[in-house]
């Protein structure tokens, strides 16, 4: 889930902050740079590990500011590929589920992921809200997002910015995971609490 | 920017939390004084609900260590450090093919609920769900859980006029 990413960057630093421990100021500038921010197909930056290198200082002509080349670490935030997480519900919906995890909300399960047979029943009360159920032996299994829900990482797209958004589009999200739910052991926790092993013949 | 390794090593969600420890976050209320950006906070709330929260260095070298003679992948092994299956329903999703590759899964269960400390959502969540129901006929809670008790009860009483 997490990863460590090794990065090279050159920046400029204010010289309002020269009278501070250069570390300090390279590990400031960094954070306020890559933190909570999502680097294509490196995945979600979530903290500064270290820094392995400052170099440079160079003061370029008509610049009153020196500029650095720093290496360092990330802790990126980035799953892998067939990887299972616990989230949230966060939307349920005709389209399928979207989930959360407290710090990454873009975690979408679609509706071709689901267990099947499923079936959707709207919420008369709330416009195109409602709950997915998955029809099992017989007895309804409610996503009711209570627990936990398990998904296993299908894909991880990067989409590019777009140039331009239409005025009721949701907010632009630069990373989208996309999870299924469709096995055994997969879906809401309480799904599988009293599951048994079925031998098979 | 350069990307000079986009993989230079993979962490446990126990890793992660550490680091963040030892940056001092904790259950500090205020979360002022220690040097924690807002969106690490975030992720240090996911991590101190999952399994990583009661983990130690020991219990993981050991775990992976003994985890060796199941052939398992290491991507499978971390997945399993991070979620900690306490059932073979758990460890199925994670584990490819596990039915062909696994003669008894209960093996591998056995040994993830005796290395791994269990996780702390479990007490928490069972208790949770008990006391709103207990504290709602009873009168007066300690001072710990006092928000969520106001909440439920607050949203309790509440129903009860209605009908």
């Amino acid at each position: 889930m997490f990863y460590l990413s090794r990065l090279e960057h050159t920046f400029r630093v204010p010289p309002s902050l020269l009278s501070l421990p250069c570390e300090e100021v390279v590990k400031g500038e960094l954070e306020k740079l890559f933190l909570d921010k999502v680097i294509a197909k490196l995945g979600l930056c979530v903290s500064v590990y270290d820094i392995r290198s400052i170099k440079g200082g160079f003061i370029f002509p008509s610049d009153g500011a020196p500029t650095y080349t720093v290496v360092f670490r990330l802790i990126m935030f980035r799953p892998f590929e067939g990887e299972i997480i616990a989230a949230k519900l966060k939307e349920s919906n005709s389209t399928g589920l979207r989930l959360s995890l407290g710090f990454f909300d873009d975690i979408y399960i679609p509706v071709e992921l689901f267990p099947i047979p499923s079936s959707f029943k709207p919420d008369p009360n709330k416009k195109d809200k409602g709950t997915w159920e998955w029809e099992f032996g017989g007895d309804p299994f409610i996503v009711d997002g209570i627990d936990e829900i398990l998904f296993r990482v299908r894909s991880i797209s990067y989409p590019s910015i777009p140039l331009e958004q239409p005025e009721q589009a949701k907010p632009f999200a630069p990373m989208r995971i996309t999870g299924s739910i469709a096995d055994d052991g997969l879906g809401p926790v309480s799904w599988w609490v009293d599951a048994n092993p079925i031998e098979e013949p | 920017m350069k990307i000079l390794a986009a993989n230079a090593g993979t962490l446990t969600n126990f890793e992660v939390l550490d680091f963040l420890r030892s940056k001092g976050a904790a259950k500090d209320s205020t979360r002022v004084l220690a040097n924690v950006v807002p969106s690490e906070y975030k992720v240090y709330d996911y991590l101190v609900k999952t399994a990583a929260c009661n983990q130690t260095k020991e219990n993981i070298k050991e775990f992976s260590e003994r985890c060796k003679k199941f052939d398992l992948a290491k991507a499978e092994v971390l997945n399993i450090i991070n979620m900690r299956p306490s059932s073979a329903v758990g460890v199925y999703p994670i584990v490819e093919q596990c039915a062909d590759r696994f003669e008894d899964v209960e093996e591998l269960v056995e040994l993830v609920t005796t290395m791994l400390p269990p996780p702390p959502t479990q007490p928490e969540s069972e208790g949770g769900n008990t006391q709103p129901e207990s504290e709602g006929e009873k009168t007066q809670p300690e001072s710990e859980g006092e928000k969520t008790q106001a909440d439920s009860e607050g949203g309790k009483p509440k129903e009860g006029t209605d009908e």
